[in-house]
């Protein structure tokens, strides 16, 4: 009862995190196209990231000015630092990584701009649909490349005993050995995107609580609230950097994991 | 009272919440300690210490993450 009395301003500060359709499209069989205000957040966080890169490709100059050396440094990570990892054959997957980890950025820093009562942003990685849709490509990709590698053959072979283990002792522990490493390696795209979905949406949960609650009983918690606010708004950036990072550095270890399958 | 299934679900989710965040708190600590150690041991490895350890937060923090997921389902859909 205390609840319901005292949850009515904190329930409706938490409506933010709902996904809002905006124009309805019927669903063709089970997909549903609607535009909803992910959807729409999702193709700001794209536009902006190819209008940066765009604009400075441009206008690309001897002396970097503040455009440049944000992408100059964005580039020197991800090809250095993320894709460098693979090592040589890393070369073709830095254009993958450096916008995987750009549109995450982007997408996290999105939902923490502060919000007029126009324009709401809406975080789309706060949603797991978007989250798992980045996960299930990477791990498509990821399966593509160590498939077309090793060919089919090759690929499941490494997912067995490794080599060097006597044939008597290495085939019965395939019983052991080959179904755990397929668990594991379907439970990856489910573990990345959980991770993003849920480290950014219990970020906006906690901020969200709290304000609902600084509304709901408007008296002398409302500094030390407030306060509060502003340390967990400055350690959402941080961790909105930190998971695009985990994110797209734990790709990069996937894919390298399956073009270097057994070896 | 009754102990019908929505309280249950509420019961559930403080449970898992609370027990989630022994582990990875056990293991941040000792990962920052020994983070600690490291760049105290030898400052100019600061850097890389500092990629492993942020790394490894974020593998950790995973983990509790994964009940919290777990507490919110309990708590909306039933």
């Amino acid at each position: 009862m205390l609840a319901e009395e005292s949850g009515g301003k904190i329930l409706e500060a938490l409506h933010e995190l709902n996904v809002q359709t905006i124009v309805s499209i019927p669903k063709v069989g089970p997909f549903d196209f609607s535009i909803t205000n992910a959807v729409i957040y999702m193709w700001v966080a794209a536009a902006i990231v190819f209008l940066f890169f765009f604009i400075v490709a441009r206008r690309l100059r001897k002396e970097p000015d503040g455009l440049q050396i944000v992408a100059e440094i964005l580039l020197n990570f991800a090809t250095g630092h993320l894709t460098g990892q693979i090592g040589e054959k890393g070369k073709k997957y830095y254009y993958l990584i450096l916008t995987l980890f750009t549109y995450i950025l982007t997408m996290n820093l999105i939902g923490l701009i502060p919000k007029p009562a126009v324009l709401k942003p809406y975080t789309p990685t706060a949603n797991i649909n978007v989250t798992f849709g980045m996960a299930l490509v990477i791990f498509l990709f990821t399966q593509f490349q160590g498939f077309s590698r090793h060919g089919v053959f090759g690929y499941l072979r490494s997912f067995c005993t490794p080599k060097g283990v006597p044939k008597a002792l290495g085939a019965p522990l395939n019983i052991i050995f080959f179904p755990v490493h397929v668990m594991g390696e379907f439970f990856k795209p489910l573990s990345l995107s959980v991770r993003l979905f849920a480290n950014t949406l219990a970020g906006h949960l906690i901020i969200l609580v709290m304000l609902g609650l600084l509304l709901q009983y408007a008296n002398f918690v409302i500094l030390p609230t407030a306060v509060f606010v502003v340390i967990m708004l400055a350690f959402e950036i941080f961790v909105a950097f930190i998971q695009a990072y985990i994110f797209s550095l734990l790709s990069v270890v996937y894919i390298e994991s399956a073009i270097y399958a057994g070896h | 009272m009754a102990f019908d299934a929505q309280t249950a679900a509420n019961l559930g989710a403080g449970i898992a919440m609370g027990f989630a965040t022994i582990g990875p708190g056990v293991g941040i600590g000792l990962l920052t300690g020994h983070a600690c150690e490291a760049v105290a041991r030898q400052p100019e490895v600061s850097g890389d210490v500092r990629t492993v350890f942020i790394i490894g937060l974020a593998l950790a923090e995973a983990l509790a993450l994964y009940a919290f997921v777990i507490a919110i389902i309990l708590l909306f859909v039933v």
